[in-house]
């Protein structure tokens, strides 16, 4: 960076009068005897990207138009961050290629998907079990495993469809069979505190799983082979391809955005599964009692559904769309038992930020987490330390959202 | 008396814990001497995660991250703080009386790394003192910098419940480990920071001479550090502050209602125990002679809830002790053996053994193993005492509940 | 003296009036009773007394400090005492310990030893002695409400709000907790409290307080409240009567 001390002071400007207008709006909205869900999230935005120019106007007129001035700020907050980065960084790449650019986003809203349909597994076993699903990961994991070793190990040549219904089986069988088991208890008052004690046994079955898989499979890095081979297109035509031009693992758009095959086969994918999904929920008896179940728990019961059944329908379904994402990532990553760790991270922090317990919330969350992530890989200098940090962009995010709203973009209050 | 068996075999224990360096005498002493001060380290973890988790209700998926902080402050300052008699013109220094504080550039990750004071001492020629501060007052920040962490992170958690406080917990020890994977310029990030030997000039005890890697020394110092944090957390549970992390633990809002200070005791309880995590740290990074960011992969923290659960999560002892057995136990699976034409590779499975027997515990015996025991002791004639005074002089409120 | 100040108070969440306006005062070893329909606003006026919520806009004053913009644990440590509508023992603190909580959240420097005595004549009192050891959960629902109100008394507040005390309780425990309310009484301390049992808080208080959808529409003693139209009008308009008082009851004076 060339100008590291103007980017710096920048954020730190913009922190500290996000820290102001976070502390102090909650306290005059409870004043002028108002809402104050929205308030630190309100101050902290329009403090960062404003100062006291926004913050004064915003306690002024408090009780009117503050959500659109929110969004404003939001992305006031955005674009000066931007600015100031690339004022601070004229060389980086990420401000003199715009190529690059527009890649990383592609690349970003690709992954965005995925996450998406992996952090929706979660979200849907917390919004029926009030669970969160510590051991997210492992499913991933053993989802990916699946289709390695069904596809390369055991039956090799199987066509992936199988292999991938293959992974899913196995973690909904897996799901299906630690919910009877281990939770439960939880349900008749039989544990003190059930979200503790959900809380350290899923904790212990992601222990299990792991070095479960680890003593059958070995500690090695396993690779699957990419799913199936573009056909090679060049359009409009074979001399000048500038719309699409594909290889057998690659497709570049507008000779400026490379999506590689396996990513693309992934998000295609994420998203098919992602209609079956809405199409499960919302047509099906089976999805509209699980709706039901998630919103209203005795009411659903009195109805003739039963809660436990649900219950387990919900742990094996969220664990299955784990092993889901992982079965369609498998071959774009290589594939270690510890592989889960990092994406269930993620889906913690998308789902807090979409709200736990809310599906839109999982998929907006997921593409918002896939362009951070794109962007911080993409933009920082140094890019072993750019590797480093992507725990971090997350966990960036998950403090944020946990400070300034606990309940998430689209989250119901509890 | 049943009531005082634990009293006693706690004692027992303890004496022959005090005994043990000098009466065992087989080859493998230097070996055993290890596990003994590993398993310390991880006692006085896993009790103080008991105090945090099991005591006070927070369940914190950080705690080896203040054990890290503990180990890294202690381990920077062993590798950047010197004292020096004379100035060195190229680091950044403080004169301090006749002194100078010499604070050295990040030391890179070189195998020979060459600081701006061996610059200066090449110019010197071996006519200026050049000193390292004593390394137990890194200890000490150490120390001082894990509570400052367990205060600032106490305060973040407050408002956040069960699920949250976990994942937020989670998320703040992966971050420190992006920081310290990352920024290896200052902490050699996988490479490992060196840290010098509790003695590095060896120690003189009643006349016995012990050289810097005897385990001796450090098995005593461990061991203190042990009965230290035991007997501060035993003394805090026993006093009103035991008393109201539990209220908070049980029902905030009532306990809050009956006049207990619940923030200050909540953030407390995460600076008491967030201190214990740093000093353990801090020991053991100087015993081991070497710390990288992987002291706080989650293999650690799972091996830490496994311990206090197993041993039983609502027993400082208890939690103690069951970190000692599983810790040994971990140690004698390791070895692989082979049926037929299969070798069983026992470094996994022990840890697979781990993660069902942490799964089992849960669901079972949710006090964990070795609690019931121990409260089946202390608690023995509770029973009969309501019991008999319920025969005694049958109350009304015990005649409403009869004639339910 | 005990001196209660409530004044104006306010309470809205995001729109939602619940309190508008509440003011009353108590004054010396009072027994109030506070009555009104389902969603009156009863336990919402409870937890801005307490300090769970802050009001909207009011103050309170208790023996003349303002507690309304205070912490739960400094409104208790100030003298206000209250238990929950749900009871709330400590379910896995034995019943000794239990009574400790306040006792040494009151008072620095003491120890649970120096309360021993006190915590066992109110258990003995309360009839739950001999379950001093047992954890809270291995009570009854009736013996962890006794001990809820056996925790009031170690805190030993000013004033007492009682949150449906009676509710599910079996006659003999009734019994205890009317010696309960004359003893706290006796003991020249206030207490305000909140039933749907009409027959207790006519036999029990001497004045009475209606709560209506945020609005206190009567406080007076119990003959002029039961003829008091607006309260009549109160029970009667609301058309689903859970709140256990028939309207007749009320209408017919000498009924209760």
């Amino acid at each position: 960076m060339e100008f590291p001390l103007i980017f710096w002071s920048v954020v730190l400007w913009m922190i500290a009068w996000g820290v102001i207008g976070g502390v102090v709006t909650p306290r005059v909205f409870l004043r002028k005897d108002m809402d104050i869900s929205n308030a630190p999230l309100a101050g902290a935005f329009v403090g960062a990207a404003s100062g006291p120019l926004g913050l004064i106007p915003l306690w002024h007129f408090a009780p009117q138009t503050t959500n659109r001035w929110v969004l404003l700020s939001a992305v006031g907050t955005v674009l000066i961050l931007v600015t100031a980065f690339a004022v601070a960084d004229p060389d980086n790449v990420c401000v003199t290629n715009g190529d690059l650019v527009a890649s990383q986003i592609t690349n970003g809203l690709v992954m965005g998907t995925i996450y998406g349909l992996m952090a929706m597994g979660l979200t849907l076993i917390f919004s029926i079990l009030r669970v969160v699903n510590f051991a997210h990961g492992e499913f991933y994991m053993i989802g990916g495993m699946m289709v390695y070793y069904v596809s390369a190990v055991w039956l090799p040549g199987t066509p992936p469809v199988v292999a991938v219904l293959a992974a899913c089986a196995i973690t909904f069988v897996i799901g299906g069979l630690f919910e009877r088991i281990f939770l439960t208890p939880m349900y008749d008052g039989r544990v003190e505190r059930p979200i503790e004690y959900a809380v350290l046994v899923t904790f212990g079955l992601a222990f299990f799983l792991q070095y479960f898989v680890q003593a059958l499979a070995g500690a090695s890095p396993v690779k699957a082979r990419r799913f199936f081979d573009f056909p090679i297109i060049r359009l409009p035509s074979a001399e000048d391809p500038w719309l699409i031009k594909t290889s057998k693992a690659n497709l570049t758009l507008f000779d400026t955005v490379s999506i590689s095959n396996p990513r693309f086969t992934a998000a295609v994918i994420a998203i098919l599964v992602l209609l079956v999904l809405l199409f499960f929920l919302y047509r099906t008896w089976y999805g509209k009692a699980l709706r039901a179940v998630s919103q209203d728990r005795q009411a659903a019961a009195v109805t003739g559904i039963d809660p436990h059944r649900m219950n387990m329908l919900a742990f094996a379904l969220g664990g299955m769309l784990a092993g889901l994402s992982g079965a369609v990532l498998v071959q774009a990553f290589s594939w270690v038992p510890q592989v889960g760790m990092l994406p269930a991270l993620r889906s913690f922090v998308i789902v807090v930020l979409g709200g736990l317990g809310s599906l839109p919330g999982a998929f907006v969350g997921g593409l918002i987490v896939g362009l951070v992530e794109a962007a911080g890989t993409g933009c920082i200098p140094d890019p072993q330390r750019a590797a480093s940090y992507i725990p971090a962009y997350g966990m960036i995010i998950l403090t944020l959202t946990l400070l300034l709203k606990p309940t998430g973009l689209f989250g119901r209050k509890e | 008396m049943r009531r005082q068996i634990p009293a006693i075999a706690g004692s027992l224990a303890l004496g022959f814990l005090a005994a043990f360096p000098l009466v065992y005498g087989a080859a493998d002493y230097d070996y055993i001497m290890h596990l003994w001060i590993t398993a310390f380290f991880y006692a006085i973890l896993a009790s103080s995660w008991a105090l945090l988790a099991g005591y006070a209700g927070q369940f914190s998926f950080g705690h080896m991250a203040f054990m890290a902080l503990g180990a890294y402050t202690t381990g920077l300052f062993n590798n950047y703080f010197y004292l020096t008699s004379a100035a060195t013109g190229t680091c950044f220094e403080i004169p301090f009386g006749s002194w100078y504080f010499v604070v050295l550039d990040p030391i890179g990750i070189s195998a020979t790394p060459f600081s701006c004071l061996d610059a200066a001492r090449e110019a010197w020629a071996g006519n200026v003192v050049v000193k390292k501060p004593s390394l137990w007052f890194g200890i000490l920040f150490g120390i001082l910098v894990g509570g400052l962490f367990g205060w600032l992170i106490g305060r973040l958690v407050l408002r956040l419940r069960a699920a949250y406080l976990a994942l937020f917990t989670l998320g703040f020890s992966e971050i420190l480990r992006s920081v310290l994977s990352a920024e290896l310029n200052i902490t050699r990030g996988q490479a490992g920071l060196e840290l010098d030997p509790l003695f590095p000039n060896g120690i003189t005890i009643f006349g016995a001479v012990f050289d810097a890697t005897d385990k001796l020394p450090t098995y005593y110092v461990m061991f203190a550090l042990f009965l230290a944090c035991i007997a501060i957390m035993l003394a805090l549970e026993r006093s009103r502050f035991g008393l109201f992390v539990r209220s908070l633990r049980e029902d905030e809002d009532a306990a809050a209602a009956l006049g207990v200070h619940t923030v200050r005791y909540k953030v407390l309880v995460f600076v008491v125990t967030s201190m214990i995590a740093a000093a353990a740290g801090a020991v053991q990074a100087h015993y081991i002679g070497i710390i990288t960011p992987n002291i706080l992969i989650i293999l650690q923290m799972a091996l830490v809830v496994a311990m206090a659960v197993v041993g039983g999560l609502e027993s400082i002892i208890a939690a103690a002790v069951g970190a000692m057995v599983l810790y040994f136990l971990l140690e004698f699976l390791r070895n692989s053996f082979t049926i037929g034409d299969v070798t069983v590779d026992m470094t996994t499975w022990r840890l697979v053994f781990f993660g069902a027997l942490v799964m089992l515990t849960l669901r079972f015996q949710r006090n964990g193993l070795l609690y019931p025991l121990i409260e089946s002791c202390t608690r023995s004639g509770v029973a009969e005492e309501t019991v008999a005074k319920r025969v005694a002089g049958a109350s009304a409120s015990e005649d409403a509940e009869a004639a339910k | 003296m005990i001196d209660l100040k409530v004044n104006a108070v306010q309470k809205s969440f995001g729109g939602l009036h619940v309190l508008k306006g509440v003011t009353f005062q108590v004054q010396g070893a009072e027994l109030i009773g506070l009555i009104g329909p389902n969603g009156a606003g009863k336990t919402t006026l409870t937890n801005v007394l307490d300090g769970a919520i802050k009001p909207s806009s009011g103050t309170v004053y208790l023996n003349n400090a303002r507690i309304d913009h205070l912490p739960p644990y400094q409104v208790a440590q100030a003298g206000l005492g209250r238990t929950f509508q749900v009871t709330r023992a400590f379910r896995r603190m034995t019943v000794l310990e239990n009574l400790y909580v306040p006792a040494l959240a009151m008072s620095a420097g003491k120890s649970q030893k120096d309360f021993q005595a006190q915590a066992m004549e109110i258990l003995e009192f309360l009839t739950i002695d001999h379950l001093r050891n047992e954890y809270g959960r291995a009570l009854s629902g009736g013996q962890q409400k006794l001990l809820e109100l056996g925790r009031l008394l170690m805190l030993d507040p000013d004033i007492i709000i009682l949150d449906e005390p009676f509710a599910g309780v079996h006659p003999k425990l009734m019994e205890i907790i009317y010696r309960y309310i004359h003893r706290v009484n006796d003991a020249g301390k206030a207490i305000i409290l909140i039933s749907h049992q009409m027959e207790s808080i006519f036999t029990l208080c001497r004045r009475l307080l209606v709560l209506n959808y945020g609005d206190l529409i009567a406080d007076g003693d119990p003959e002029t409240v039961k003829n008091d139209p607006a309260v009549i009008e109160a029970y009667l308009g609301e058309e689903d009567d859970r709140s256990g008082i028939g309207s007749a009851q009320l209408g017919a004076p000498g009924n209760a």
